[in-house]
């Protein structure tokens, strides 16, 4: 672990010499501080890391959590931070297909905690509520009106199908 | 067990004496100890083509017009002449009507295949064994400037038209096309084609698709799936059936149409539909056998999730960049697939690049293996059972008399030998790895190859089907039952030797699988080849 936190440090390094705005290096801080919670209590199926030497530029891994059509499937997500971080949310983009009303045919996903954002939330908070959508979708707040209207009427159609596609795209 | 070198006898012998149970092919192939291609008719008067290759069933001897625009089969006869009786006896050479390319081939059609601006490619040939069917490739020239496509690699070359024809040899006539457009396929030594039974594999490196294709007894080349941005042939349908997709479907029907009507064509580019930024489906699967085999290694969560921190994510960028390079079939449903950078991609000489390799079955769409070039249980399997990466066909006979390390215990003795010479083993093991995967149909099955009956220099000959740098001395096959006894020469080039020792010269031989009868071509810059004949009186 040393080795690895010692490689992010010296890109949080990099990245105060080439932006002289103290709001970056605040923001690599914070991240660098959520790197180590994240590491130290990850949340359950859910993995994270800067891609590269860029803190700023995260992948993270989500399993589908067992007893959900999306068991089975391995579904990557890229993890954006803005420069003033944490005071504007990270963008999160689906990198692999999944049938789900919150997820748009784009990848964009929306999230209560990311439009009501706060600051005293974090990475693991961000994972953890992708986790329960994945368990528990919000077809009242979708991106996609047929796949929610389907979840609500016909639950197990809409279980075949999401299954379906996790086999297809997320295997 | 002593062997005589007088045929007759050796042909009693046979008759009486019944080899080991499973063995009678190898006996029988011993006999070409005294059945040697030992005389030579020097700078025979040949017409003036490119001799490719025999079939690999000694049917047929494929050749292309100087200005690549024609196809020539030739059928390979035995030598047969009549001459009076005081001449046959007197002369122990050929009568001099004897002495030329007709008395040893008949030709048996001219085809065009190349359309305007198209010229067959030289390097490329297959052959359908089970159906007599070669397949062969036109295209226009490689431009430089290409045109940037959506789902397109950055970097990669593009040919305007590539066209893979499917003719039947014995008549020349042109059964199938397809033709892909605005693509590159690595032509040379048909790098970017694999043929396994009637499955045929061509990877386009411009759109990093898997293009499966059949060749149906019927003589037509049937789609069966592509594999890239997707992995089953019905994804992309599955896929735009579901509303999720409809927004995108807009935006695609914008897209002019380029393809031509009445053609057959592969033109089948998935990534500039539907995909976003989503990962391809190959890609997909890649990076979650990594992400698995990671996972699995660490039973700990916390632990597992910095292994993964440092090991996948760090690198995860370079992995997506990762191109597909090469491919063949390990038999009907598993692919082995070369990946690397987009440099060492296109670039001639790939070998300090860093590369990977990728067993993916795709019935299952399953990624089974996955290593880096500098794996010692990849070169493990490669030592031990190089001939199950050589398959070209389930029952083919003659790949299997084709000398391997793994089959024949000379070549595995020289391998050992260049083992213990190499200096650093990671280095080694790049080099012996980087001939996967193996080019379709590049091994001769000449018996004169084999390593149990011949020992030869390969750096002057071998069963690869490339051309090499000719010397002036004649090429030894010496015998591997008596080491010291020279069972035959092969001298290509004029028999008194090249008027200009100083002038580059490259030799290529063509053998026939089963008879004693070889080409060897040697090219001259600016002059006309030297065709000489080898073959048994």
């Amino acid at each position: 672990m040393s080795a690895g936190s010692g490689k992010c440090s010296a890109s949080g390094g990099s990245v105060r010499s080439w932006s002289s705005a103290t709001s970056v290096s605040a923001s690599g801080k914070r991240i660098q501080k959520e790197m180590l919670e994240f590491n130290n209590s990850p949340p359950a199926d859910c993995s994270a890391g800067p891609k590269g030497d860029n803190l700023y530029q995260w992948i993270s891994t989500v399993i589908g959590p067992p007893g959900t059509p999306y068991e089975g499937g391995v579904f990557f997500l890229d993890i954006t931070f803005p420069s003033d971080y944490p005071f504007k949310p990270p963008k999160v983009i689906f990198k692999t297909r999944i049938y789900h009303c919150n997820v748009d045919s784009a990848g964009n996903i929306n999230l209560d905690i990311l439009d009501n954002w706060s600051p005293a939330l974090t990475i693991s908070k961000v994972l953890l509520a992708i986790r329960t959508i994945f368990i528990n979708p919000n077809p009242y707040n979708s991106l996609v009106p047929t796949i929610a209207r389907l979840y609500l009427t016909d639950r197990a159609k809409h279980d075949q199908t999401a299954a379906e596609w996790t086999l297809r795209f997320a295997r | 067990m002593f062997k005589s070198n007088n045929l007759a006898a050796r042909i009693f012998e046979r008759q009486i004496l019944s080899p080991a149970p499973g063995t009678s092919v190898h006996y029988a192939r011993q006999l070409y100890e005294n059945l040697v291609p030992a005389d030579t008719i020097y700078d025979v008067n040949s017409p003036d083509h490119n001799f490719r290759k025999f079939t690999d069933d000694g049917q047929y001897l494929i050749s292309f017009s100087r200005n690549y625009q024609d196809l020539i089969v030739y059928r390979p006869t035995w030598l047969s002449y009549s001459c009076k009786e005081e001449f046959c006896d007197l002369h122990d050479d050929l009568p001099l009507k004897a002495r030329r390319f007709e008395s040893f081939f008949t030709q048996l059609h001219c085809t065009p295949l190349a359309a305007t601006n198209e010229v067959i490619c030289k390097d490329f040939f297959l052959y359908v064994e089970s159906k007599q069917f070669g397949l062969f490739a036109t295209s226009t020239a490689q431009g430089s400037d290409a045109p940037l496509t959506e789902g397109a690699v950055h970097g990669v070359p593009s040919i305007e038209r590539i066209t893979f024809h499917l003719v039947r040899l014995e008549d020349g006539s042109v059964l199938d096309e397809k033709i892909l457009y605005n693509d590159f396929v690595n032509l040379a030594h048909s790098m970017g084609v694999f043929l396994y039974d009637d499955l045929l594999a061509i990877l386009s490196l411009r759109y990093q698709t898997i293009h499966i294709l059949q060749v149906r007894d019927s003589g037509n080349l049937v789609h069966v799936r592509a594999i890239g941005a997707f992995c089953r042939e019905d994804d992309e349908l599955f896929l735009n059936s579901h509303a999720q997709c409809l927004a995108l479907n807009r935006s695609r029907q914008d897209v002019p149409s380029r393809k031509v009507p009445g053609e057959s064509n592969l033109h089948y580019h998935p990534n500039s539909s539907c995909v976003g930024s989503f990962l391809g489906g190959i890609k997909q699967r890649l990076l979650s056998f990594i992400f698995h085999k990671i996972w699995n290694e660490e039973k700990d969560h916390i632990m597992r999730v910095q292994c993964l921190k440092k090991k996948f994510y760090f690198h995860f960028q370079d992995y997506v960049d990762l191109i597909m390079w090469r491919v063949q079939f390990l038999d009907r449903h598993h692919l082995l697939i070369k990946l690397g950078s987009v440099d060492g991609g296109v670039s001639r000489n790939a070998d300090h690049h860093p590369a990977f390799f990728a067993v993916y079955n795709m019935e299952t769409t399953e990624i089974i293996a996955f290593y880096q070039n500098s794996a010692e249980d990849l070169y493990y399997l490669f030592q031990n059972f190089c001939d199950h990466f050589h398959t070209s066909s389930r029952d083919s006979l003659h790949t299997r008399f084709i000398s391997s390390h793994s089959n024949n215990i000379n070549a595995q003795k020289q391998l050992q030998i260049i083992e213990s010479r190499a200096t650093n083993f990671s280095q080694f093991v790049k080099k012996m790895v980087s001939t996967l995967p193996f080019n379709c149909q590049s091994f001769s099955p000449s018996p004169y190859f084999d390593q149990t009956l011949f020992r030869f220099d390969e750096k002057l000959i071998s069963p690869a089907d490339r051309p090499r740098q000719s010397t002036e001395h004649p090429i030894k096959f010496i015998s591997r039952r008596q080491p010291n006894l020279l069972k035959f020469k092969i001298k290509p080039g004029p028999e008194a030797g090249g008027t200009d020792g100083r002038q580059k010269r490259i030799s290529s031989f063509l053998f026939h699988p089963i008879l004693p009868l070889a080409l060897s071509i040697q090219q001259t810059y600016l002059q006309p080849a030297v065709v000489n004949i080898h073959f048994r009186k």
